[in-house]
């Protein structure tokens, strides 16, 4: 609690004082305006580890319409508080997190659908529905939403707006932004404006809409989103590709594209720590010892024929570029077992060892295999895991830090920083970026100097400028407005 | 001969009845005195005493007909198959009552085939249909989401295996009466080709989770094999057996024996908890007729509350050993 | 060595939702995938195959698109599958389907061991592996847990039970029992005996190219008595959806400050109930 304390004053922003918290009240009413220290414990952290990014919030509000939003951020703004909106806080780079504490606005209570407009095949939301119920929603009208990421449980769209959320399905379908028609945005001085509509050619000034996308809640509230949806495929396979090794496999990703002209829905990789931990965890009984990576390709369709001339296309493929084997997973029961293999790491890892570092940078995919070797190094250098994992198909891989239980917490966040850097640079070196789909937000706030030159810097300040000048909209997220 | 009377297999082990049987006179009693018929159990088994089948009586049974035989001694299908159907075909039974065991899941389909009866498998509930006299029938059918009642308009006998635990046992009345029927055999009738070659039992291991009153189970939300002493402990305090989810077992963290679901085993226990699993509806369906059931998961949308009387939403790695510490708490409080 | 795997086409239910408002799971758009325990069953058969040659067939009795399981099956590594489909089969209980089933097995002929899951996930019966036994009466293991021993007699007419047999462990309530049955023998299969592999490309190729022929009573000679609804001694008189809900209370205890109260109330319950 002391900490933010601490940075209000360098900062200068005002506490939210008895005052504040009654007019807090007068606009979303008593039970929605939390205090008490258990029950906005909640909101002090998302999916990062909590012991090195959690920030109390003084205040949390659930608002219940836009206006109600507008007006908590005028007063916000009027009385220089920081603002930081939620959506279900499952984010994994600190976006969520009041770091300024000041006052969270979370989107829980606005969940509803507010149209169902299957005539241009479109759905307006408010931002705190859960991305996973629209699917089942969809589910008789044979539509589905195809910008949803991996944590499909739980998100929000509104979350999944800010942060431009990608997931295993981009590599066909491209990521959560392709899908935002319009929006309802409440701007840092409480304004309410809305961007884009229901037009599919729209060239009529700046694109603030595509602006707002992935700008992790410092640019405003978006409160509401029409999304576009798509036909739903009836049919889906998944081939789980064993390889050699990495390089095998990864040099077989352009080529299954390329030589067959399908497009899969995704292609996830995970190189051989990744499988092993994974598959020891699940006490799954695949091949996996003599297997040194593996792909797991999915492709689907409307035309179950179609979608096995295009399985069989792209196995074979694999099996020319010397796949050790191609299972292939076409009902609901082998396919949760593949994918179960790719899902689980994460979780496998953690209980290796709890503390870990999800990374997600992003290289053009034909530079993988040169990235592969280098992880292995740093693994090495820094007597660490390094697993990777991730969306082959589009490049974004996560590597993630695994602490060494044999290192105590300081050498670990010592490791972790020193580490990191060396693999962005490493990263950068092969074209490659810093996040592909969790974003910046505070945990990757250091790095991000070194992942864009001067002059986009400026730019990107001059924009924040712009939109909120008093600087209380989820401040100190991305990039600060000084060096 | 019209075929008449209810019966029932009445299983041993070690020639001691097993509480099953007297189950199965409880169920009987209420169909026999339906159709005022006489009720009666049979034993097949080796060194069951006269006294141990008495029991039997004591409990309802109008008639026990008891089969010892070396031969008898090991349950091998063909064996107990050849002795039930010359039963069958001396006796005429109207109906037949088997235990859900391993034993009458396997020996009751086969000898309703040679004597082409209708057989339904599992029954929770039994009764008479009231014009025809027929054996009404119900049993879970897709992992318990239907109910389906079956009856046998034109085979008889009619037979059906009954859950365990699904009923109280008979309560014992002593000095009923009734008559103990021991019955030779032709030595022709146990060439069952099979043979028993060993036996490792696996009593002490706390394994037999259909028979226990206590079941704590554990699944995926305890996150790793370790983690699977909180359960045992908490067992052991109860004196209860240990059960898991298939994401457990699957992951190895206990062996199948303890598996509870559709490909594990039906339980009905008095008292079941379940820490840190969700309730695939597999799971539910080999549980969720316990008495009570109790359930703590950190997920309030988990499926298993919608079947508990009492759901805690919170860290198991935190409660469960509070609770563990309170149990031994109370239960030293009622050893003093 | 030749082992029949008869397998059945069941709803997939693993990821199947309940339905909120009836309390009862949602079906719509199920699909039907080879009965999970099955699996078990071809991937022991494989498994001895592997060791000792010969080939695996399955069988299956359903609909025409029941074919999608023995393809399946065969994408495993089965050599065959055998579709038992006709509109005489209708309707049958488990005495006519392990009459039907055990017709189409003789006519096949010549097998060693035939290998079922140890039930079904939608009937739960676990009664047509034994009635398949019993009608061709040959020895039968249920809840197998392991395949212990093979001995196959050098004598290739196998007809010295001394010489031909296979030892397996069973699961029993309060052990595990080893028995020893001269072949050819049934036994069903518990998923303690093994871990079923996934199919593969190859298998995938093998069994798309597979013309699967189905057979019905006009291609086996069947009594026509004991086919379908009519040669089934069981009806169903009436199918109910119990809820499953029970509406039991949900005690928040998400953080420490609340530990203290829930065990409270959960030691009321308990010691209410008596469960001390």
């Amino acid at each position: 609690m002391n900490g933010y304390k601490r940075r209000l004053k360098r900062l200068k922003y005002n506490p939210v004082t008895e005052d504040i918290l009654k007019e807090l009240v007068d606009i979303v009413g008593e039970k929605n305006v939390l205090t008490d220290e258990a029950k906005i414990e909640a909101y002090s952290h998302d999916e990062t580890p909590k012991e090195k990014y959690a920030s109390f919030p003084e205040v949390v509000v659930l608002p219940n319409s836009t206006e109600e939003v507008s007006s908590l951020v005028k007063l916000a703004n009027r009385e220089l508080i920081p603002v930081t909106p939620r959506g279900a806080g499952s984010g994994l780079s600190g976006g969520a997190i009041p770091d300024h504490g000041g006052i969270v606005i979370s989107l829980e209570n606005m969940n509803k659908v507010i149209e169902y407009d299957f005539g241009n095949m479109m759905m307006v939301l408010e931002a705190g529905v859960i991305t996973n119920d629209v699917q089942e929603d969809l589910e008789d009208e044979g539509l589905f939403f195809a910008g949803y990421p991996m944590s499909l449980e739980s998100c929000f769209i509104g979350g999944n707006i800010a942060e431009n959320a990608g997931g295993g399905k981009a590599v066909k379908y491209g990521v959560t932004g392709r899908y935002i028609m319009g929006m309802e945005v409440v701007l840092p001085n409480g304004e309410i404006v809305e961007l884009g509509g229901k037009n599919v050619k729209d060239v009529t000034g700046y694109d603030l809409k595509k602006l707002m996308i992935g700008s992790e809640g410092t640019l405003g509230i978006v409160t509401q989103a029409t999304i576009k949806l798509l036909p739903k495929p009836t049919k889906e396979v998944a081939l789980l590709v064993l390889f050699d090794d990495a390089k095998t496999a990864i040099s077989t990703v352009p080529k299954i594209m390329t030589e067959t002209g399908i497009i899969p829905t995704g292609i996830e990789f995970m190189d051989k720590l990744a499988v092993k931990t994974s598959c020891e965890y699940l006490n799954e009984h695949l091949p996996y010892e003599d297997c040194g990576a593996m792909l797991l390709i999915e492709v689907d369709g409307a035309d179950e024929e179609q979608v096995e001339k295009d399985y069989f296309k792209i196995g074979e493929i694999c099996e020319k570029n010397n796949a050790q084997e191609v299972y292939v997973a076409d009902n609901h029961t082998t396919s949760e077992r593949v994918w179960n293999v790719r899902r689980n790491i994460a979780e496998a890892f953690m209980v290796v060892s709890p503390e870990q570092s999800l990374e997600d940078i992003t290289v053009p995919i034909a530079s993988i295999p040169d990235l592969i070797p280098e992880l292995q190094r740093l693994g090495e250098k820094y007597d660490i895991q390094i697993p990777c994992y991730g969306h082959a198909g589009d490049g974004n891989l996560h590597a993630t830090l695994v602490k060494n239980p044999d290192h105590t917490m300081e050498e670990w966040y010592e490791i972790e920083h020193e580490c990191l850097k060396e693999l962005y640079e490493v990263t950068y070196k092969l074209g490659g970026t810093l996040s592909g789909e969790h974003g910046i937000g505070s945990k990757r706030k250091k790095y991000f100097k070194s992942a864009v030159s001067g002059e986009e810097l400026r730019l990107m300040r001059m924009i924040k400028k712009g939109f909120d000048p008093n600087n209380i909209m989820n401040p100190g997220k991305i990039f600060d407005l000084e060096d | 001969m019209s075929y008449n009377g209810v019966w029932t297999m009445a299983e041993t082990n070690d020639g001691k009845l097993r509480t099953v049987a007297f189950e199965l006179l409880t169920r009987g009693r209420k169909l026999a005195d339906k159709l005022d018929v006489d009720l009666s159990s049979f034993i097949i088994g080796n060194n069951v005493s006269k006294e141990e089948a008495n029991k039997l009586i004591e409990a309802g049974a109008d008639k026990v007909y008891l089969m010892n035989d070396p031969r008898l001694e090991d349950f091998i299908v063909e064996n107990y198959s050849n002795v039930m159907v010359s039963l069958v075909e001396e006796y005429k039974p109207e109906i037949i009552l088997g235990a859900a065991t391993t034993q009458g899941r396997t020996v009751l389909p086969h000898v309703a085939i040679r004597v082409n009866a209708g057989l339904t498998a599992d029954c929770t509930e039994l009764d008479i249909e009231e014009e025809s006299g027929n054996l009404l029938q119900t049993r879970p059918a897709i992992g318990g989401n239907i109910l389906a009642t079956i009856h046998t308009p034109k085979h008889r006998p009619q037979m059906a295996t009954v859950r365990p635990k699904s009923t109280s046992p008979a309560e014992r009345v002593s000095g009923r009466e009734g008559e103990i029927i021991e019955l030779d055999f032709d030595p022709e009738l146990l060439d069952g080709r099979a043979k028993r070659v060993d036996f490792r039992t696996t009593e002490g291991e706390d394994v037999n989770i259909v028979d226990a009153d206590t079941i704590v189970a554990g699944g995926k939300g305890l996150k790793k094999s370790d983690n699977f002493e909180m359960i045992w402990k908490m067992a052991d305090i109860l004196g209860g057996a240990v059960g898991a989810s298939r994401d457990a077992v699957e992951m190895d963290w206990i062996s199948y024996p303890h598996q509870v679901g559709l490909s594990g085993k039906t339980v009905t226990p008095h008292l079941y908890i379940a820490i840190g699993i969700s309730g695939a509806i597999q799971h539910l369906a080999g549980m969720k007729t316990a008495d009570h059931i109790i359930a703590i998961n950190e997920d309030p949308d988990a499926d298993i509350f919608k079947v508990s009387d009492i759901g805690i939403v919170g860290n198991l790695f935190d409660l469960v050993p509070m609770i563990n510490e309170r149990l031994q708490e109370e239960v030293e409080k009622v050893e003093v | 060595m030749k082992i029949i795997t008869p397998i059945k086409q069941v709803p997939e239910t693993s990821n199947v939702k309940m339905d909120e408002e009836t309390g009862t799971m949602k079906r719509d758009g199920v699909e039907s995938i080879i009965n999970p325990l099955d699996l078990y069953a071809i991937e022991s058969a494989l498994q001895i195959v592997e060791e000792y040659g010969g080939e695996v067939i399955a069988v299956t009795m359903g609909p025409p698109s029941a074919e999608k399981a023995l393809k399946e099956a065969i994408a495993m590594g089965c050599d065959d599958g055998i579709l038992l489909s006709g509109k005489e089969f209708a309707g049958a209980d488990t005495w006519s389907t392990s009459y039907s089933l055990s017709e189409c097995i003789k006519d096949i002929g010549d097998y060693d061991l035939i290998f079922c899951g140890l039930q079904a996930t939608d009937g739960d019966t676990a009664q047509v592996g034994p009635g398949i036994a019993s009608f061709l009466d040959i020895p039968l293991a249920t809840y197998v847990s392991k395949i212990d021993e093979i001995h196959l007699a050098k004598d290739t007419t196998y007809t010295d039970p001394d010489e031909n047999y296979i030892t397996v462990e069973r699961l029993l309530e309060n052990g595990y029992e080893k028995i020893k049955m001269p072949m050819p023998a049934l036994i069903t299969v518990v998923k303690e005996i093994s871990f079923p592999r996934l199919p593969t490309l190859s298998g995938k190729r093998k069994a798309r190219d597979k013309k699967i022929s189905p057979v019905n009573s006009e291609n086996i000679p069947m009594k026509k008595e004991y086919l379908g609804l009519n040669g089934s001694p069981t009806r169903v008189v009436n199918i109910d959806r119990p809820k499953v809900t029970r509406g039991g209370k949900l005690i928040d205890a998400s953080d420490e400050t609340k530990y203290e109260s829930a065990i409270d109330e959960l030691f009321e319950y308990m010691k209410e109930n008596d469960l001390l």
